[in-house]
């Protein structure tokens, strides 16, 4: 952030630089939009690598299973392309936030901690009924990649949301929703239309949740 | 309304930037000094001599951690520095509608 540069060289370095309220309005304007989006790890680039992730990797799959009768489940080469971009994902959002968060220490950290913790529990159970439901006959392509995909991406959506309503986030909390329903939605489509509903489902929604934090950015506290 | 009402301890360039920044945290979070200090453009000295004027006003707190190179001081709005920005906020926006 470079918020100094149009300030006197008095008023940057002593008390008695003429600031008048204009300039004063402004440079608190300035210095907290800036400081949002430092200390926020979002980004629409961030939104668009997910909206490409998206529709790569859940599009290669449906290329591989669109045909299936019965549905198999995807082939070991689509799954070389979803699981890498998903790591991809991964990484940068790990990136962002380790990059936005530098320096930044107290209770928000430590919620944010518990709130990771939790989201991975609700994971693990839902993968863990997955596997205990497949235990007891259920271990069927299709049950195991519809009830795989949709589970997480119901469970992160959902999570993600009430997170974002407790924080008073409601442009994230509406992304939130959308993913959950397309995850809805796509189930409802079938074990093999479903990659392609959620691929191209989720690009819109990350493509539209990019274009909100573009131009849309959020309301900084104390806003003149 | 004049500008002499706004808070003076915070009507100065750069002390409006570094208590702005530190709004931006949710309650109760702190930043490191290198952090701030990254963000606002300051030297170390400034901005220990700005830091030093706010902690005595009880705007803000500081809290060392560590010793010798691996020591971090930390700084963060008190309730009584939030309240301060949130006044000296609406009363600028005053003056602003009334010119």
């Amino acid at each position: 952030m470079n918020g100094t540069s149009d300030i006197g060289e008095a008023g940057m370095y002593g008390d008695e630089g003429a600031l008048d309220p204009h300039r004063a309005a402004q440079l608190l304007e300035r210095t907290q939009r800036e400081a949002q989006r430092e200390l926020d790890y979002r980004s629409p680039w961030l939104s668009v690598i997910a909206a490409v992730v998206a529709l790569v990797g859940f599009g290669a799959v449906w290329l591989t299973v669109r045909d299936q009768h019965p549905f198999t489940g995807p082939t070991t080469a689509a799954l070389w392309v979803l699981y890498p971009l998903i790591a991809i994902r991964i990484a940068t959002v790990l990136y962002a936030h380790r990059r936005a968060s530098a320096g930044v220490s107290g209770r928000s950290v430590k919620l944010r901690q518990a709130e990771i913790a939790a989201i991975a529990v609700a994971l693990l159970a839902v993968y863990l009924l997955m596997f205990a439901l497949a235990d007891n006959g259920a271990g069927h392509a299709t049950f195991y990649w519809m009830y795989g995909l949709t589970a997480t991406l119901v469970v992160l959506g959902g999570c993600w949301a009430t997170r974002s309503a407790v924080r008073e986030d409601w442009q994230e909390f509406g992304v939130c929703i959308a993913v959950v329903l397309v995850a809805a939605f796509g189930a409802l489509a079938g074990p093999r239309a479903m990659w392609l509903v959620d691929g191209v489902g989720l690009c819109v929604v990350l493509l539209v949740a990019a274009a909100a934090e573009a131009w849309l950015p959020r309301t900084a506290r104390s806003d003149i | 309304m004049t500008a002499d009402a706004l808070d003076p301890l915070i009507h100065v360039p750069a002390r409006l930037q570094i208590m702005a920044t530190l709004a931006t945290l949710p309650g109760g979070d702190a930043l490191s000094f290198t952090r701030l200090q990254d963000m606002i453009g300051l030297t170390p000295g400034n901005l220990i001599t700005h830091l030093r004027k706010l902690e005595e006003a009880d705007y803000l707190t500081s809290e060392k951690t560590g010793s010798g190179p691996a020591s971090r001081t930390s700084v963060a709005l008190t309730h009584r520095g939030r309240a301060a920005l949130d006044l000296y906020t609406q009363t600028l926006r005053g003056l602003l509608n009334g010119l």
